[in-house]
């Protein structure tokens, strides 16, 4: 019935005014195909980097005075800790057989040392990679701890390493948003202009519509039609371009590279879900800007 | 039907649109607003409508005080209400039959009823032939002829017409005219703003003359002057 009436009235409207739709529709998307594939690279770097992540330790080392009693309470004491996965103990031995794995070939530079010199050690894997400093910090001070005096060189974290995986990622966090942002912003008053100038050529229609007995919305619902269709295509056009891309550049490039990126791990139709939904929204909100601004009725 | 009510309306501090205007319109009459440009007739036809609300009195359309009416129901006191305009105002890229079914859909209609009555109204007017046409395709008295259809396809109780012969040559006013006055016929009020003195005096109705906003005259079976 009405809602007909209202569609094919918006369809009018874009088929008339072409060029300014086909330029909004465009519009949304290059902006959501942006987003999407955004959204695509985000999941797989952030994959790849919160294996990187997690992949960070806490080492502590013990004094070899240090009675096994005392390491053994220390142990527990950090098995008690709530941002701790996981502790494993480095016993003597085990680091002696270690050090001599990675020497193998050269197991003579060891009858150079006599005994066993290797101090125990705690290897502490984390929930949250962000609680490492907490973490480490906190045997700074421990007696049982290898410090030589006035440093704490008897724990071993990667500080600059986990500090520099962490401001990567949030750098591309944030640098990708603010690029999605500004271009959405973009599509949102581009769908309003091309929604004003539809309204402008037809401020005498609707003249004529209110005099006629219309009501506000019956004189509104072409126009945000006309956005949401805007949107639609737009976001439908996107997903098409984002998907083609996923498959010929992006899982080409990811199954190449087992070793930094996994496949399969991101939420495909949930991005697709996404930019249809972002595309409408974009229309209809662009819409809404210009019926606001520019259909004071 | 209308009741004008001590209505004042100021434009500017300096521009009267109308002064203190007593007009009562009884169902079924067919009156005519006269009086030269400037005289306050469209500023009478606009109040009606409700384009814009009297700086004094009281305005009563239907039994309905105009000022007491809500802004969201003014649509559909504007439904009650059939318009003419001096420039017709079509919608240009619609065809006769949309421009008319135009009225009908925004009241509502269903599709049924409006590829019923619009062909049945375009006849009437005698415009069967010319239903898909657009407006640019057709004479100006067809084009009148258009939108006296679309005015009058809600069966409105009241029409008002703002010179609706003011851009029609004589004989085609004329056709204008017969029209509106079986429209009136129909127990329609229809009241019409013009300066076309011949056809005032031919019809010898009801004459409401303005000048400078004021009502100078108001006779019934009156003549042009």
């Amino acid at each position: 019935m009405q809602a007909r009436f209202f569609f094919s009235e918006a369809l009018n409207s874009l088929v008339k005014n072409w060029v300014m739709s086909v330029a909004a529709i465009v519009t949304v998307l290059v902006s959501m195909f942006i987003l999407g594939l955004g959204t695509i690279l985000f999941f797989n770097f952030q994959n790849a980097f919160s294996d990187l992540r997690n992949s960070l330790r806490v080492e502590v080392f013990m004094k070899n005075t240090a009675s096994p009693e005392k390491i053994q309470e220390l142990g527990q004491e950090i098995e008690a800790m709530p941002e701790v996965r996981d502790v494993e103990f480095v016993s003597k031995e085990d680091a002696l057989s270690k050090l001599r794995e990675s020497l193998e070939g050269h197991e003579d530079l060891l009858e150079a040392i006599s005994g066993n010199p290797l101090p125990p050690s705690y290897v502490i894997t984390l929930r949250d990679p962000d609680s490492i400093d907490v973490v480490a910090s906190r045997f700074f001070d421990n007696p049982l701890v290898d410090n030589t005096p006035g440093t704490h060189d008897g724990v071993k974290y990667a500080k600059e390493t986990s500090e520099k995986v962490l401001s990567v990622t949030t750098y591309f966090f944030i640098g990708g948003t603010g690029f999605v942002v500004l271009l959405i912003l973009a599509s949102i008053l581009l769908i309003s202009n091309t929604i004003r100038l539809s309204i402008f050529a037809r401020r005498r229609e609707v003249e004529i519509m209110r005099l006629v007995g219309a009501t506000n919305w019956f004189i509104r619902w072409p126009f945000i039609m006309e956005g949401v269709m805007t949107g639609m295509a737009g976001a439908a056009a996107a997903v098409a371009l984002i998907l083609l891309a996923n498959n010929f550049l992006i899982e080409s490039v990811v199954s190449k590279m087992p070793f930094f990126f996994k496949t399969g791990t991101v939420p495909l139709f949930w991005i697709v879900l996404i930019v249809i939904m972002g595309g409408t929204l974009l229309g209809s909100g662009g819409s809404g800007l210009a019926l606001r601004r520019f259909l004071k009725i | 039907m209308i009741i004008f009510d001590h209505v004042s309306k100021m434009y500017d501090p300096n521009i009267m649109g109308l002064e203190d205007v007593n007009v009562h319109i009884e169902r079924g009459e067919f009156a005519f607003l006269v009086g030269h440009s400037g005289s306050g007739k469209s500023t009478f036809i606009r109040l009606l409508l409700k384009e814009f609300e009297p700086t004094e009195g009281t305005i009563t359309v239907a039994g309905r005080n105009l000022q007491r009416m809500r802004r969201g129901t003014v649509p559909y006191h504007r439904r009650n209400i059939g318009c003419v305009f001096q420039d017709f105002k079509l919608l240009p890229n619609k065809t006769v039959a949309d421009n008319v079914a135009y009225a009908l859909r925004v009241t509502g209609q269903p599709e049924r009823a409006i590829r019923r009555k619009v062909p049945e109204i375009l006849q009437l007017v005698g415009l069967g032939e010319k239903m898909y046409n657009i407006p640019d395709e057709l004479s100006a008295g067809e084009q009148q002829r258009v939108s006296v259809a679309r005015a009058f396809v809600n069966h409105p109780s009241l029409l008002v017409a703002d010179e609706p012969t003011g851009n029609l040559d004589p004989d085609t006013s004329v056709g204008i005219m017969q029209l509106l006055y079986r429209i009136n016929r129909t127990g329609t009020t229809v009241v019409m703003a013009t300066h076309d003195r011949e056809m005032v005096d031919k019809m010898r109705k009801r004459v409401i003359a303005l000048e400078n906003g004021k009502v100078i005259r108001d006779e019934d079976k009156g003549l042009y002057r």
